[in-house]
């Protein structure tokens, strides 16, 4: 499968912070939905992936191109959405759309104003009298409306209401149809991306946990829930994290037919969702 | 194509998927030759993932239920329902003798067990 | 890069309404040609790196289709662009208002604006968002107030300098300072250049 966007160990420090040694695929035709804990390392990677960042060692490419010979090139074929607003606040959608519409050459007037129709965005009025969620429908008419390939976003649900978060989903899934678009968009509201992510990239701690297709997220990971004689050193292994208490233990595994053979019916084994996921590698809590 | 799914089923939704997909064509509600929506499609309709139609899909392939022309989607495969109708009185049968089985042990006799049966056929 | 160019003007749409009015109030004070000139030069470059200060510019800029050599040379050009309009506009006003002015002071009043450029350009990117405008505004008092001071000061005392220069013909005094000047505008453009594409957004 064809890879729009290709990270091969790529490793940024900061004071204080790194992220290491990132190998991602982003596939072609997907929804690949990227999550972590807020300063996992989402920001960063997405600045690299977007060149505002360059990375101290490694190779990030896009559309099998690298930015030092073909910045243009792969920047006319993205869409981004970020978190923050990025436009001119002053300023009011026309003279943004006016500001930006040159820089692409496949610019669609057209389809810009049945996105700002469609989202109910006013043309004349100043971006900073807009609410977040008027904001963020104001770059994503502008990420739209020039074909883009690859569209990129930020944490695009944070701070919109559950409603217009459904009609986001609605309109990205929309977009996936003909199969030639590609999404990367980072969340820490996993409940978005049980409805419309095709892969999963979890980073932690700078570091890439896993990426993988949401059907084998589902195969691998589990929550399992039994008795604390059943913990000792032997089959501590298969989890990633055990939360004890008086009751019993749960704990997740990563490895669900591992656990089947070491415990069989001893055990209960439930789905885990990406929050639970997210939370057990996290480490948990360690009291009851 | 009328397809329901769960979100709190414990069967995964790209089992519920080809599971109603089987039943529709063995019912021959899908003719052989019928063009099914395309994944993507289907994603969108059911607001589920891509990743998720394409495994049914791919699974439905599998057992030949469907089959897929690139540039052109996916129709419902000739289905041999003869041997298909055998297969499955066969599975019936094996189910049977083992609830013969259970009923002996525990001296369950015949009369009783179509009792049994009838009530639950009729359920 | 036409395009980079042109958004200052979308930009600063309305500020633009004022600058008439301000390059009037100092033909109205008598200010002398020249400094005029170099204020009208200034407007427009500077508020742009006002307008950019405040918001996410340069996130947004680079996530666009342009590169960092793009929008840096679309400063130094735009600031020459800008500068042959500042002109243009200026020379009108005072012309319109009989006011007299000499090619000489536009060539001064232009060199100075591109000098000043060369100077302060970089530190936009050097100097954290927030200081610069400051910085800027420091600067420029600096070299409108004591610039000649310290003029008159070396003229009287750096002899050997001051004879030199004096015992150049007209023409080579001013071949040498256009020379001087598009050389150090080069050389800024240059670094900036160099500056901008090491930055992290």
């Amino acid at each position: 499968m064809e890879n729009v966007v290709e990270l091969k160990s790529v490793t940024k420090n900061f004071k204080g912070f790194s992220v290491e040694n990132i190998d991602l695929q982003v596939k072609k035709g997907f929804v690949t939905g990227f999550i972590g804990a807020n300063g996992a390392g989402k920001s960063t990677t997405i600045k690299m992936i977007m060149n505002l960042l360059r990375p101290d060692s490694g190779e990030v490419k896009l559309f099998g191109l690298d930015y030092t010979a073909h910045e243009k090139e792969i920047k006319e074929r993205i869409g981004f959405v970020y978190d923050s607003n990025v436009f001119f606040e002053g300023m009011n959608l026309k003279d943004i759309k006016r500001i930006v519409a040159p820089a692409y050459k496949h610019w669609d007037d057209t389809l810009f104003y049945q996105y700002t129709d469609q989202f109910k965005l006013p043309l004349y009025k100043k971006i900073k009298t807009f609410s977040k969620g008027m904001q963020m429908k104001a770059s994503l008419a502008i990420a739209l409306s020039h074909h883009a390939e690859l569209i990129i976003m930020d944490e695009p649900t944070a701070g919109l209401d559950p409603i217009f978060r459904r009609e986001l989903l609605d309109l990205l899934q929309e977009l996936m149809i003909d199969g030639n678009r590609t999404i990367f968009f980072s969340t820490h509201i996993t409940t978005d991306l049980d409805r419309i992510a095709d892969y999963i990239a979890f980073i932690q701690n700078g570091e890439l946990v896993f990426n993988q297709s949401l059907n084998d997220v589902a195969e691998n990971y589990a929550l399992v829930k039994g008795g604390m004689e059943l913990l000792d050193r032997d089959t501590e292994k298969s989890f990633v994290h055990i939360h004890r208490a008086p009751t019993g233990f749960e704990a997740l595994t990563g490895n669900i037919k591992a656990v089947k053979n070491t415990f069989g019916d001893s055990v209960v084994i439930e789905k885990a969702s990406l929050e639970d996921i997210m939370y057990y590698f996290k480490g948990g809590i360690h009291h009851v | 194509m009328q397809i329901i799914i769960s979100n709190s089923s414990k069967e995964p939704i790209y089992e519920q998927i080809t599971n109603q997909i089987k039943s529709l064509i063995l019912a021959g509600e899908l003719q052989e030759g019928t063009a099914v929506p395309s994944m993507r499609k289907l994603a969108k309709d059911l607001r589920i993932s891509v990743i998720t139609t394409k495994r049914a899909y791919e699974e439905l392939e599998k057992e030949g239920f469907i089959y897929s022309i690139v540039g052109k989607g996916s129709f419902v495969a000739e289905q041999n329902l003869e041997l298909m109708r055998e297969k499955k009185l066969k599975v019936i049968e094996e189910q049977l003798i083992a609830v013969i089985t259970n009923s002996r042990e525990i001296g369950l006799s015949l009369d009783e067990l179509q009792q049994l049966l009838k009530i639950l056929y009729e359920e | 890069m036409f395009n980079l160019i042109r958004r200052d003007v979308i930009l600063q749409k309305r500020l633009l309404l004022t600058f008439l009015p301000f390059i009037l109030f100092f033909i109205f004070m008598d200010v002398h040609p020249t400094v005029t000139f170099l204020v009208a030069n200034i407007f427009i470059p500077y508020n742009a790196f006002y307008y950019d200060e405040k918001a996410e510019t340069n996130i947004l800029l680079n996530s666009l289709p342009y590169t960092r050599k793009e929008i840096i040379g679309s400063r130094y050009l735009g600031a020459i662009v800008y500068m042959v309009l500042a002109v243009g506009v200026t020379s009108l006003a005072l012309f319109a208002l009989n006011k007299p002015f000499t090619m000489t002071d536009i060539a001064v009043g232009s060199g100075l604006f591109l000098l000043f450029a060369a100077l302060t350009f970089p530190l936009f990117y050097i100097l954290k968002p927030g200081h610069i405008t400051t910085v800027i505004l420091f600067s420029f008092i600096l070299l409108v107030g004591i610039g000649p001071p310290i003029m008159s000061f070396l003229a009287e005392h750096l002899t050997a300098i001051t004879d030199f220069v004096a015992n150049l013909s007209l023409p080579v005094l001013y071949t040498g300072a256009v020379l001087a000047i598009v050389t150090l505008y080069g050389v800024s453009w240059g670094v900036t250049t160099m500056i901008y594409q090491r930055k992290s957004f």
